[in-house]
């Protein structure tokens, strides 16, 4: 009996106690640890290689376009606008708004973050590594970095910086926001840093235009030394990728085809590169059933112009059936399957890339600088060659002698050359705030196309305060990281 | 086994299940379903700079209100808000004040409803406050800030604090609600004395001075000329400006002219500028006649129109000096001289095929036909014209050939062709017209006929004319007198072709805008063919009905 008793105890214990104190496998089963990864170059280019996956996936190419658009004058919202959408479009930004919500950005930042740190001890394991692949490798990381960080900053104005990289729990630290010259600095040491160990091409052209190249750095330094309004800079690195000689632009006929149908091509610099497995969010953007975006219904009248003269009118190659459809205006570069408006690309065909520079972005912010350097005439040149391209119809005269009427003609050929690339907000931005905001104006002129009119009076008010200009740090942020404050226009 | 083992297994049992019990850790469960605090919370949370309109919460017995469950919206001012306005009323503190201000206060500081800054417009929020007035919003630009502004009384300077019953905005001054009557306010203004007498003169002093308890009643808009505007008329008196209009001599009487630009000046309902714009006309307390609004270069203009392609200048509501609030209403400031035009009824030719969204498409108007497709129920694809969804093949149709005979004696070789009927097709499309004087009209469609065409009835603003009109009749023979005596014309220069127009009906105009017209089905009615409509013609039924008739070339021809 005592032995009955003992033998109930004993497996009643322990089944209890085997219940309760599951056995703790640490290694997940599913996956590779840290302590297991970064041995190899292979790994090393594996996780260069995520870099540029994770901007294609999530909501950051949805971002890139809602940020530099919704805001502008180009487009209107459409009837599957999200009401955080309307909200943008009316300025009427508050700290709830989930487009604020910087997380894509900043995952993407700290796998740049996670190379940059994690690749160097690679060299001692792998002896078939070297120091120039990782210079490569770390190149890349810093690009994408400074890329993301100029987004930033243009959005936001003030960010956290954050340079290292979170790879555990314990790295998960609350971060201040840094200045936003201190970080736009920061972008152009990197970038300083990465240009020399990137490669001019890696001999394949999907590789020339998905991946940083050396001129991917220059186009991003000479935008980046425009906003900082350093023009002799920005001249200096548009140089470097126009003497080149490697691109150039192609010619009116076969602008959609090529630049937005195929991608991928001699105009590109950097463009996100979808395809069959990774489509892009823009069918459900744009196309006309279900359309959150569309087209605003001025561009054909006062953008492009109407050629009311030659009986074989003049049309801009760039509008009508190019960037826009002219007919229901919907937004035709990212969902058009031909230049004569009849096609939309079908769902599974939806991959056309997002493009973040191209020589004719290179050559106009060119024009930008020297213009600004005062010399409107040499300026004027380069906006010809853009426009004759483009068979553009000279409805509004340019005005090569003087420097403020180039600034606006600039402004206005950038408005019809990257139409809905995501540049039209931060362009207005930029020619609004130089020389300490004397340019305020083009802002108000670009709400009073865009804003509805019972609201225009308010948004006028709004963005003469230019902490406007910049978004409110989304509310989830600000409630779990105390050292962060909210940007002053939003408290 | 025997009992005893029983015992002892039970035992045993009883003892693990004891061990494991006890091994067990008590939860710790939270009660309350949320931190959160309601308004009341709120302010107590924040005393220092709440305390004082806490206290006034307190004193008007609406502490406990705001703590219970709601969704509100509260104004809340900070103690120096608080004490500017004491300082204004001579109170020394809150327990000083006046209780029946300090309620009509607290009421006027709370809306019943969640409204964000999301919602602020230029001009008033979409609810009233509780106290019944409307509180006005808009962003003031100072010393290089923006910020929300409440009233032209206060400024936001914290907006969008969400507590479990509401949104808070703390404002820097208390909101106080207008305590005059739009007649008083402006008899109040040196500005609008000649306004103002002869507002007496007319008996609408009285009306402008009532509060109407019902509150569908209650509200007007006035739009007052300052003595400046008038004088820049040519009226420095009310003497001018009463032997200018008075003809009858007797200004309460409604037909003289004088009580009539006054009755013209003032508008039902509460209309600050925000709501203005956002209609194309307002109805005035002169029977039948509207003001138009309308928003040029970001202005609110009054009445600029265009008739018989003449542009007629505007006045312009100067935004600073409007929306004015009051007891009973809203006045605004015109910076002219303005009063009801009186207009003979003219003939309005009515090119359907010549809207907006097909003028701008410079490939296709006058060149070519284009299809107009609704995606689905919440597309428009043109402003102007409406049409049942049923689904997106079922389109409008913009056809354009010079030698196709859809449209070959067509004004401007365009026509529209609709697909209407049946359980497929739309039983019904509304078309906005142009601007139609006031007066009474013949309705004339002017359409190409075509076998298999559908039947419809005409409505204009509501109203059913008199006759339907059947797309697949074509006219019969006789002269122009015979077939207008039967209802039926000739609109073309073409004299045998299948394009005819046809009477819908006469029908009463009533107020100078524009206005709906409907092609409605009658119950089901099904159809194989599109309908082909060229033009509608609006003809005072004084007029020639025949003349002009329409050239393919877009010119009219008088024979």
């Amino acid at each position: 009996m005592k032995k009955l008793f003992f033998i109930i105890v004993t497996i009643g214990l322990l089944v209890g106690f085997l219940s309760c104190t599951k056995w703790i496998e640490l290694k997940p089963q599913d996956g590779i640890v840290r302590e297991e990864f970064w041995k190899t170059k292979e790994q090393v280019e594996a996780a260069v290689t995520g870099i540029y996956a994770s901007m294609l996936g999530g909501t950051l190419p949805d971002y890139l376009f809602v940020w530099g658009e919704a805001r502008a004058d180009m487009v209107t919202p459409g009837f599957r606008a999200t009401q955080d959408e309307l909200d943008m479009v009316n300025l009427n930004m508050l700290a709830t708004n989930s487009f604020t919500n910087w997380r894509p950005f900043y995952q993407t930042i700290n796998y740049c973050n996670t190379v940059i740190e994690l690749a160097p001890p690679v060299l001692q394991n792998d002896n078939t590594f070297s120091q120039a692949q990782l210079d490569r490798a770390t190149g890349e990381a810093l690009t994408i970095r400074a890329l993301l960080y100029f987004y930033l900053v243009r959005s936001f104005g003030d960010v956290p910086l954050k340079l290292n990289a979170t790879v555990s729990d314990q790295d998960i630290i609350p971060l201040p926001k840094s200045g936003r010259d201190s970080i736009l600095n920061q972008i152009v040491a990197d970038l300083k840093k990465a240009e020399p160990s990137l490669p001019l091409s890696y001999g394949n052209v999907n590789f020339d235009k998905g991946r940083v190249t050396r001129y991917t750095v220059n186009a991003l330094l000479a935008d980046v030394y425009l906003w900082m309004e350093k023009y002799n800079e920005t001249v200096t690195e548009c140089n470097k990728i126009i003497n080149s000689g490697n691109f150039g632009l192609i010619s009116g006929p076969n602008f959609f085809n090529e630049v937005f149908y195929e991608g991928n091509s001699n105009e590109s610099i950097f463009e996100l590169q979808f395809d069959v497995q990774k489509l892009n969010p823009y069918y459900f953007m744009h196309t006309p059933g279900n359309r959150r975006w569309g087209a605003a219904n001025y561009l054909t009248e006062d953008v492009y112009g109407i050629d009311a003269v030659n009986t074989i009118p003049i049309v801009d190659w760039r509008g009508d059936k190019t960037s826009y459809r002219g007919t229901d205006f919907t937004i035709w570069k990212y969902v058009g399957a031909d230049n004569n408006g009849t096609t939309l690309r079908s769902l599974e065909q939806s991959f056309a890339h997002w493009i973040f520079y191209r020589y004719a972005d290179v050559l106009l912010m060119k024009a930008e600088a020297i213009n600004q350097l005062d010399q409107p005439l040499e300026a004027s040149r380069i906006v010809k060659t853009i426009r004759q391209r483009a068979s553009a119809l000279d409805f509004t005269a340019m005005d090569s002698t003087s420097k403020p009427g180039m600034t606006t003609f600039i402004l206005e050929e950038r408005q019809r050359e990257f139409a809905f690339e995501g540049k039209r907000w931060y362009d207005v931005l930029r020619n609004a705030k130089r020389n300490n905001y004397a340019g305020l104006q083009i802002l108000l002129n670009v709400a009073s196309v865009s804003i509805p009119s019972d609201r225009q009076q308010a948004a006028f008010n709004k963005l003469r305060d230019k902490n406007s200009h910049y978004f409110p740090i989304y509310f989830y942020e600000i409630q779990t990281n105390k050292l962060l404050e909210q940007n002053p226009f939003y408290k | 086994m025997n009992n005893k083992a029983i015992v002892k297994a039970v035992s045993a049992l009883f003892f693990c299940s004891i061990v494991y019990i006890a091994g067990c850790k008590k939860q710790d469960y939270k009660l309350s379903t949320t931190d959160d605090v309601n308004i009341t919370g709120y302010l107590q949370k924040n005393a220092d700079s709440f305390s004082l309109f806490k206290q006034i919460l307190d004193r008007t017995e609406n502490s406990a209100f705001l703590d219970a469950y709601g969704s509100y919206t509260l104004f809340a001012p900070t103690n120096s808000g608080v004490t500017i306005w004491l300082a204004s009323v001579g109170a020394a503190n809150v327990e000083a004040a006046n209780l029946n201000t300090l309620k009509e206060l607290v009421k006027f500081h709370l809306l019943a409803d969640t409204v964000t800054t999301g919602a602020f417009k230029d001009g008033r929020l979409p609810v009233p406050t509780m106290q019944g007035q409307y509180i006005i919003t808009g962003v003031l630009f100072k010393s290089n800030v923006s910020s929300y502004s409440v009233n032209r009384q206060a400024l936001v300077t914290k907006s969008n604090v969400k507590v479990g019953n509401g949104i808070i905005h703390e404002i820097d001054h208390m909101l106080v609600p207008a305590s005059l009557t739009i007649a008083k306010q402006l008899e109040g203004n040196p500005n609008y004395s000649i306004f103002v007498q002869a507002m007496k003169e007319t008996g609408y002093y009285d009306l402008l001075n009532t509060v109407d308890p019902d509150t569908t009643k209650r509200w007007m808009t006035v739009i007052a000329e300052s003595n400046q505007a008038l004088a820049d008329s040519g009226y420095g008196s009310y003497a001018a400006l009463k032997a200018k209009y008075s003809k009858t001599g007797n200004p309460l009487n409604v037909n003289d002219s004088l009580h009539m630009y006054m009755a013209y000046h003032i508008l039902p309902g509460i209309k600050f500028l925000g709501d203005i714009i956002t209609s194309a006309s307002h109805l005035t307390l002169q029977p039948q006649e509207v003001i138009s609004t309308q928003l040029i270069n970001q202005e609110v203009i009054v009445n600029e129109d265009l008739f018989n392609d003449i542009l007629e200048k505007g006045v312009l509501l100067k935004r600073d000096i409007s929306d004015n609030s009051s007891t009973n209403g809203v006045w605004h400031n015109a910076v002219a001289h303005f009063m009801v035009k009186y207009r003979k009824p003219a003939a309005v030719f009515w090119d359907l095929s010549a809207f907006t969204e097909i003028m701008k498409l410079p490939a296709y108007y006058k060149k070519q036909g284009y299809t107009f497709v609704r995606q689905n129920e919440q597309d428009r694809p043109i402003k102007d014209i409406d049409w049942e969804y049923k689904g997106a093949s079922n389109s409008f149709l913009y056809e354009y050939s010079t030698t196709g005979t859809l449209t070959n004696f067509a004004y401007n070789y365009d026509i529209i062709s609709i697909s209407l009927g049946g359980p497929n097709r739309s039983a019904w499309m509304e078309f906005t017209t142009p601007v139609v004087i006031k007066g009474r009209y013949k309705v004339w469609v002017c359409y190409r006929n075509r076998a298999g065409s559908v039947r419809v009835n005409v409505v204009v603003n509501g109203e059913l004319l008199q006759r339907p009109i059947n797309f697949a009749e074509g006219r019969p023979g006789g002269t122009d007198a015979e077939l207008e005596s039967i209802g039926w014309k000739r609109y073309t220069e073409n004299t045998t072709g299948p394009f005819t127009a046809r009477l819908a009906g006469t029908v009463d105009i009533k107020t100078t805008e524009r206005h709906k017209l409907r092609f409605e089905v009658p119950n089901g009615g099904g159809t194989t063919n599109s309908n082909h409509v060229d033009m509608i013609h609006f003809i005072p039924v004084d007029d020639n009905q025949l003349l002009p008739r329409f050239r393919q070339d877009g010119t009219k021809i008088y024979l």
